[in-house]
């Protein structure tokens, strides 16, 4: 115990020492810790995060935790065993992961988290997450005007352990709550999955025939939702996501779905990095731990000048 | 020494799921609210009682600018204005929140629906310059967000905050009284709050009080 600490003061010493000097900068390395880049959106959030320590002269270990919050573990012992400087991590459940934040922060590694909060202040560096709730909000008010504040509607909703399937959940309610002819008679998860919220939206139409709007906790499950209604002949149902993708953007520009809200996860990974950077450069970000980041809304207004989750100017 | 507390809690508990229950009784401002989402009702409302006579709405008329002040200020770059005369909401991207007092001749409204408003001209030359928010549906998180004594970092996570701003929205909304018949034509005082992402960005004004005059 005495020792290893001892060995950590002595490795942080000449941490310091080579820092100062310089030496340390070709040699430190970022790890970047996501969910499966199977979803778009967290491929953007690695790419964004690699991209802007590249830039920075940082090597990166780029790895996925699959939404595990064990193989999360496991790979904070491997990055905390090789010794990088930092960590951007989009974790794997916001109970979980609060014991591998602190373990890294035990052996003096900074985490920097994006996307989705922790239930812990105090342990990272920096959490820096979309204002889901704020977001959610826009969609709503978005879905609300698009129905003309009435009728049947059905809601799918993301994969329960993620905190941002409840936020975005309660957000919409939020705002749809208020306005009492809008009518909820069906609500489902589908996972966060496309093909999941195809067959989940099969079993809503079949048992309610009327239903005019559906609000999506994600894009994927939007898609998902989207195709099951035309392939049901059903092309006026109004279609509302969140995270703006790609492939919703080229939906809204066609005429299916009708809006999403754009998650900024390219520039979230890079504010992450520089914050990063920051930190072991100077010892402090200089910033509050917390920080929100706005949610837009996108539909046919502003949806071409989507790419990537990034809107350009 | 601490081990042993523990082993004789632990005793203690194991002794209380044999069938009896100890219950203590504590006056009511003792009782302890849970940090958790369950507590969060409790404490928005111990904030709404703590800041929003005492603080908000002062803080609200102190900051107001009539409307030519408040144009000739924007006309300086948003920013600029912002860090002079406005506050930021939490985080990046968050638009700059500004307060404005005056009074105009409404010259559309809309009241058919849950989120009723009404647009104001100011100037004098026949169009609108701003949207009214009437309620009882009110947008945005303008009251919390002007205000900087609410502070992200000061809550559990982004619901707990979020429920302070429906929370402000919601106190408004119940002062929100408009006279029947037509509105148009009428002229309204009003004090709010309005958020700019952009300088040329269409004002909609979240009030802290409207009054239709005679």
């Amino acid at each position: 115990m005495h020792i290893k600490r001892r060995l950590l003061i002595t490795a942080m010493a000449l941490g310091v020492f080579s820092a100062t000097t310089g030496l340390a900068a070709s040699a430190a390395t970022i790890a970047i810790i996501t969910p499966s880049h199977d979803n778009p959106f967290f491929k953007a959030e690695a790419d964004g995060a690699e991209a802007k320590a590249k830039e920075l002269g940082y090597d990166t270990m780029v790895l996925v935790h699959d939404d595990d919050p064990n193989k999360q573990s496991e790979l904070f012992d491997t990055v905390i065993a090789a010794g990088v400087s930092a960590i951007i991590l989009d974790n794997a459940g916001a109970d979980a992961s609060v014991a591998a934040v602190q373990k890294a922060k035990d052996a003096g590694i900074p985490s920097f988290l994006i996307d989705r909060e922790i239930t812990a202040t105090g342990v990272a560096v920096s959490q820096i997450v979309s204002n889901n709730y704020q977001g959610a909000q826009l969609g709503a008010e978005e879905f609300v005007r698009l129905m003309g504040e009435e009728g049947e509607y059905a809601e799918l909703v993301g994969k329960e352990s993620d905190t941002n399937a409840g936020i975005r959940s309660q957000g919409y309610h939020d705002v749809i709550d208020q306005y009492p002819d809008l009518k909820m008679v069906a609500r489902q998860t589908a996972n966060w999955s496309q093909t999941e919220a195809y067959t989940v939206m099969e079993s809503m139409l079949q048992a309610n025939p009327g239903i005019k709007g559906v609000i999506s906790g994600n894009d994927t499950m939007a898609m998902g939702a989207r195709a099951a209604l035309e392939a049901a002949g059903k092309n006026d149902v109004i279609v509302v996501g969140f995270d703006g993708s790609n492939d919703v953007r080229d939906s809204i520009l066609a005429g299916g779905i009708k809006a999403t809200v754009l998650q900024p996860a390219y520039q979230q990974a890079q504010l992450a990095v520089e914050q990063a950077d920051q930190y072991i450069k100077t010892g402090s970000t200089g910033l509050d731990e917390k920080q929100l980041m706005d949610c837009v809304l996108i539909n046919g207004d502003n949806a071409s000048k989507l790419e990537t989750f990034a809107l350009s100017n | 020494m601490i081990r042993k507390t523990l082993l004789a809690l632990c005793a203690i508990a194991a002794f209380n799921l044999s069938g009896c229950k100890l219950v203590k009784n504590l006056p009511e401002d003792e009782k302890a609210v849970s940090a958790g989402a369950s507590g969060d009702a409790v404490r928005t409302e111990q904030r709404i009682a703590d800041t929003f006579e005492a603080k908000l709405l002062p803080y609200v008329r102190d900051k107001a600018l009539g409307f030519t002040a408040f144009r000739t200020a924007l006309a300086g770059g948003l920013d600029e204005a912002g860090n002079i005369h406005g506050n930021r909401g939490s985080g990046q991207g968050a638009a700059w929140n500004f307060a404005i007092a005056d009074e105009g001749v409404i010259v559309a409204a809309k009241l058919d629906t849950r989120a009723r408003v009404a647009d104001l001209d100011v100037d004098g030359d026949g169009a609108a310059d701003m949207t009214i928010q009437l309620g009882p549906v009110i947008r945005g998180n303008a009251l919390r967000d002007i205000a900087p004594f609410y502070n992200f970092d000061d809550f559990r996570d982004q619901i707990e905050f979020a429920k302070l701003g429906r929370a402000l929205n919601d106190r408004i909304s119940a002062e929100v009284v408009l006279p029947d018949g037509d509105l148009i034509g009428r002229t309204m005082r009003f004090t709010g709050v309005v958020p700019l992402k952009k300088a040329d960005e269409k004002l909609l004004v979240t009030p802290v009080s409207v009054e239709i005059l005679p």
